[in-house]
Formats: structure tokens, sequence, C-alpha cells
């Protein structure tokens, strides 16, 4: 209850203070004028806090929890992408004053068609991360109310489209640099509060030695509301619904939905698409035996250190730094500010290990976060740090969510339809019009896609965007011989062979581990690819390079005040 | 013609302009290339050095196994302090190009 009341107060304020900030904030010039007195301090609070989304407040600790500490590597990825931000791409984009990813392609390359070609693009990779956003609404309202999924999807899926059609969230630099404070208090002090509850780690076993997750004493009760196909890691007596059962070592079985009662002691079968691993394996950041291995971490860090530059709503909060060198110091912030929070997830991937083992059972290690609190702390307290927790969890879905919904509306409603514009009255209709409508698919997906894990999700966004938006910007900034179809013949290949990979690997299950990990993170292979396909043919159209290259490098390049950029031409 | 300044040059995006402008642009990927040799050599060396070196596993750092707490926590301050050192070194060749536009008296 405490934790219902959390989670709308959360809501309430974020869309009470976009209404109230669209007041005072009426276009993207207003906005952009109004920032100049915007410090490198708040925008990197507000970068920070439409980042920081349902994949890493609650997927790093569930995926840590289901594969092993591989899953450490993604939050270093996910920090990693703003230095390779701020070396290639923050203080040029900056200077040439494009505020999409569109703009820029147009800009720099003087072709409408690509434009068109980024904006669907644009349209995948937003629609792509919108999906584990929503399903992240889902299970946490489930959490919390006990209502079914569909309903914290549909919940939160309609107050954001409104929001954002109501004009909400359209840049307020304030209130995502809010978000950010309060989904960073929301994961540290519950960790650190449990800690000191605690006494530390418990369950060590099971965490580094050679123990699997076990029941605890007094058994285990879990409540399955669906059929769940499970493997008995050992042995087992079980019973469901009271009726005494056994299972033989490594047999695969479908338990119908009931009450499981585990013994004391008893191994914790484990959900399809988790491997049952003992303490010193599941420690193991990196290894041949368990899922994470060598080729899966680099494909994953390549993803994320290439990817994040081609967000749709990363590139657009940079806008409201003042100049070049301000998009730099700000960007710097994001490193630390990033670190900071990125130091807590772990502490629920290793006592939820130890304190939730059911979870594997259920399969629903993504939801570890939010139930912490209240396994580790019976009593109000651990209410308290559940209630916070939730609110944190719903501070993360509603400023990424609205942060993309925003993006995929702007570039629906300007760069895809077209003619007739004109009247600003027109242009704000088909902007509400393309927010309502742009949410739609990712409800679809999310209602669908129930089995898959909130950051495989996002790793595939992150994918997608590093094979096509990272080639595109970093060769579009920083080689002068990009043509416009170079750029368009990369942007397809790399958008065809990634998406096609991760196709490919859900429809068919690979015999290699290795194979099967490269289907599922295949930016290993689609980013060369990109980078080469763009090189190759912008090489064999030489004779198109846009003849105003020089004079869009020198807007990218040239230092502010020497009368050489755009601002004084 | 001996009163055109490099300004000029760069501004009427002439031949000697571009000289001057990739000039710019080269010592600016050169720093932005060479941060990321260096921070890819540290970071992306561990994940192969933690996998050639399973043995460390067993080495308890704070009751956590040392890989554990290898890519948990000490990688964040590295990027920070390597994105504060990038970014004055990018200011600095940005103040360099200046000079050489806008000479000092």
């Amino acid at each position: 209850m405490i934790a219902l009341a959390a989670i709308v107060a959360v809501t309430g304020a974020t869309v009470g203070l976009g209404l109230y900030g669209v007041r005072v904030v009426r276009t993207t010039s207003d906005l952009f004028v109004a920032s100049r007195a915007v410090t490198p301090w708040w925008n990197a609070a507000a970068i920070g806090g439409e980042y920081l989304s349902a994949a890493s407040f609650l997927g790093i600790a569930g995926l840590q929890m289901k594969l092993g500490s591989g899953a450490l590597w993604l939050p270093l990825g996910f920090t990693a992408g703003y230095l390779a931000l701020l070396l290639f791409v923050a203080a040029p984009l900056r200077r040439l004053g494009a505020y999409t990813i569109s703009d820029f392609a147009e800009s720099r390359l003087g072709s409408v068609r690509l434009r068109t070609l980024s904006a669907a693009i644009v349209l995948g990779i937003g629609g792509f991360y919108l999906v584990p956003q929503l399903k992240g609404a889902g299970l946490t309202l489930r959490e919390v109310t006990g209502a079914p999924y569909w309903v914290g999807v549909l919940a939160v899926g309609a107050v954001v489209a409104g929001n954002v059609a109501a004009g909400g969230m359209r840049g307020i630099t304030y209130v995502q640099a809010f978000q950010y404070w309060l989904k960073t208090f929301a994961i540290a002090l519950p960790a650190c509060l449990l800690l000191l509850y605690l006494g530390g780690l418990p369950e060590r076993a099971a965490l580094f030695g050679h123990e699997l997750p076990r029941a605890p004493a007094g058994g285990l009760v879990v409540e399955l509301d669906a059929p769940t196909m499970v493997t008995f890691p050992e042995a087992t007596r079980y019973s469901i619904d009271g009726v005494a059962r056994r299972a033989r070592a490594d047999e695969r079985r479908e338990l119908p939905a009931g009450t499981v009662r585990l013994p004391a002691d008893t191994a914790v079968p484990v959900s399809e698409g988790i491997d049952a691993q003992r303490g010193e394996q599941w420690s193991r950041p990196v290894s041949d035996q368990g899922p994470v291995s060598p080729v899966f971490v680099y494909s994953l860090l390549v993803a994320t250190f290439l990817g994040t530059m081609g967000l749709p709503h990363i590139l657009v909060r940079f806008y409201t730094n003042p100049d070049g060198p301000a998009a730099r110091r700000t960007t710097v912030r994001v490193l630390g500010l990033l670190s900071l929070f990125y130091a807590f997830p772990v502490v629920y991937g290793l006592l939820g290990r130890a304190l939730l083992p059911e979870l594997y059972l259920t399969g629903e290690t993504d939801s570890v976060v939010l139930r912490l609190p209240e396994a580790a702390w019976p009593g109000l307290g651990g209410e308290l740090l559940g209630a916070l927790v939730a609110a944190g969890a719903f501070a993360a879905f509603m400023s990424t969510a609205s942060g993309l919904l925003v993006s995929l509306a702007g570039t629906v409603s300007f760069d895809l339809w077209r003619g007739g514009e004109g009247a600003v009255s027109e242009r704000r209709r088909r902007f509400r019009v393309a927010a309502l409508g742009a949410i739609v698919p990712p409800i679809a997906l999310a209602l669908l896609a129930r089995g898959l894990d909130i950051s495989l999700l996002v790793g595939w966004a992150f994918a997608l965007a590093a094979s096509t938006f990272c080639p595109l910007l970093l060769l579009g900034i920083w080689w002068e011989g990009l043509t416009a179809r170079g750029a368009a013949a990369g942007l397809v290949v790399g958008s065809l062979v990634s998406s096609g990979l991760i196709f490919l690997g859900l429809a068919w299950e690979a015999g290699t581990t290795t194979l099967q990990e490269l289907l599922s993170q295949p930016a290993v292979i689609s980013v060369p690819l990109a980078f080469a396909t763009m090189v190759v043919v912008s090489l064999m159209d030489r004779g198109r390079a846009p003849a105003t290259a020089d004079a869009q490098l020198l807007a990218l390049h040239a230092p502010e005040g020497l009368g050489l950029g755009l601002e004084q031409r | 013609m001996s009163g055109r300044t490099p300004r000029d040059e760069l501004r009427d995006t002439t031949e000697h302009g571009g000289l001057y402008l990739r000039r710019l642009m080269r010592a600016q990927l050169g720093l932005s290339l060479l941060t990321v040799i260096a921070f890819g050599g540290l970071a992306g060396s561990l994940p192969l050095a933690l996998y050639l070196l399973p043995g460390l596993q067993e080495v308890e750092v704070l009751g956590l196994p040392l890989p554990l707490l290898i890519v948990a926590v000490p990688l964040y301050p590295v990027f920070i302090a390597f994105g504060l050192v990038y970014e004055r070194r990018a200011r600095a060749l940005e103040a360099e190009f200046r000079d050489l536009v806008e000479p000092p008296e």
C-alpha cells in the first residue's frame, strides 16, 4: 500500500512538473535560449535522469542473478558509451546545432532521402528501447499491487503517451535532473541499509563457493500463477498443492500452476533459460563454461560503447549546453554521475541470490530489486524501503519512456509526415497524433515478449544503434569523404545485419553456444560491416562528396568565438 | 594578398583554409584516438585477462572474489580520470588553434 502511494506520488510529480514546465517553455528555441543558464552539473544530472532506464534500475541486478557476475560488464559498457560520446561526438555535434541525428544527416550530407532513412532507424531503435520500459512497468505494478502484468504495461503506456501528447516532459531539464537524484537515492539507500541490517553478505557458499542456491531452513513456498518448465539440478522431493512428488537429478518437467513446496536445503529448480550454477561458477565475470563467454562479453562491450551515441533520446539533451566545451564538461560529469549509480545494482544481485532463490524457479529474476527489501528485512523497514525502490523504478520507466516517445513522435511528425505542414497548430496536432500512435507497437510487443529479459532487449537497441548511427556520426564528423550514398548503404547494411541476426537467433536454436551468443549480441559482426560499407561505397562514389563538406566540417570543429562557427554566419 | 589571415582562408573555405582545418581535426582526432587506445587497452584487455587467469577467483579481497570486485568497482574512477584529462587536452588544442587564427599581440 505504501509502495502504491509512492508510485502514484512519483508519477503525479512527474506529470505535474512536466505540465507546469510547458507553460514556461513553449518552443525548442525558447528552450534553447532559456537553457543557456543551465550549468553543466544540471545538464549532466538531466542526461543521467533520462538515460538510467528500467535496464539499469531492474535489469542489471536481474541479469546478474540469472547469468552471474558477467552481467556486470553491462553497466561498464553503459558508462563507457559516454566516453565514446565525449571523445568523438559531444562538442562537434553541439557546434553544428543539429537537434537530432536526422538533422545531422541532412545538413552534413545534403540529402533529404538520408534524413528519411535515419528517421526510420530512429523508430526502430526507440521502439526496441521502449518495450523493456513498459515491461518493467508491468512487472513493478504486479509486484506492488498484484494486478496482472498487462495492467501496468497499459497504464504506464497511457500515462506516458498522454503526458507527451499534452506537451509535458519536452526537454524539461530540471525534471530530468530531479529524476536522476531520485533514482540514485532510491537504489543507494536500500542497498546500504540492507547491507548494514544483514551485517554483510549471507549464504556465502551459494554466492562464491561450491553450492547451488538452496531452500532456506523452514523450506521454500512458491506460488506459480502459470505452468512453468523447470529443470531440477538434483534429485528432489517436493509437493504441489499438498501432493508429494519426486524428480530425478537433471530432470526437466513442467510444473502446473499452484503452490510449490520445497523442503529445507533442497537445491532450487531453475526455470527455462537459466543454468543452475554453483557459486564459484556464478561469481566469475567471464568463463567458457557459463553463459558469459569472452565473445559475448566483447560483443556486449562493443555494442554499448558505440551504441550510446546513437540512442535517439540522448543526443537531443546535449543541445541545452551553450557551446562545444560546455558539452564536453557536461559529458565528463555524466561519467561521474553514472559511476555513482552503477555502484549499487550489484548489491541487489548478490543479496538476491542469497535471499530470493525462488526467483530462479519462477524465472522472474528481473524483479529482484523490487522484492529484495521486504525479503531481507521483514516488517515496516523493509516495506518502506520496498516503496522507495518501487518509486525509483517508476521514475526510471517514466523518464526514459517519455524521452524516447518525444523523439519518436518528433521523428514521425517532422521527418516522415510530409506535406501541408506550416501552421504551428497543425504541427502540434501532428506531434500529438504521432505520440499517441507511436506508443501502440511497443505496448503490443511488451505484452507478447514477456519471457525476454529487460537487459537483453536493451542490448538489441544498443546493437542496432551501434551498427547504424555510430558509423554515420563518426565518419560524418571526422571524414570529409563521406557521401550520402555511402552513408545510406552503411545504414541499410548495419540495420539489416544486426536485426537480421537477432531475429535469426530468436527463431533458430543454434547448435554451439558461441554462435548462439553472437546471434543474441551481433554488434561485433554488424558494426565493422556497417563501417566498411560506408567507407567503400563513399570511396566508389568519390565525385559526389558534398561541395559543402568543408564548410560543414568547419562548423563542427572550429572553436567558438573566432567568427568561424555557425553562430556568426 | 599578403593581408589575408588564416581566418579569411578558413572562412572562405579555400584550399589553404582546408589545410588549417584538417590540421585542427587531425590533432583533435589524434587526441581522441590516443585516449581510446589507452582506455581500450586497459578496459578492453580486462575480460581476456580474467578469462586467462581463472586462478584469480581464489583471491579474496574485502570478502569478495577479486575478479568480481575488479569488474564492479575500480574501472569507474578510471573512466572519470580519462574524461578529465581528455577534456583539458582538447581545450588546450582549441586554444592553440585560436592563437593561430587570432595571433596574440
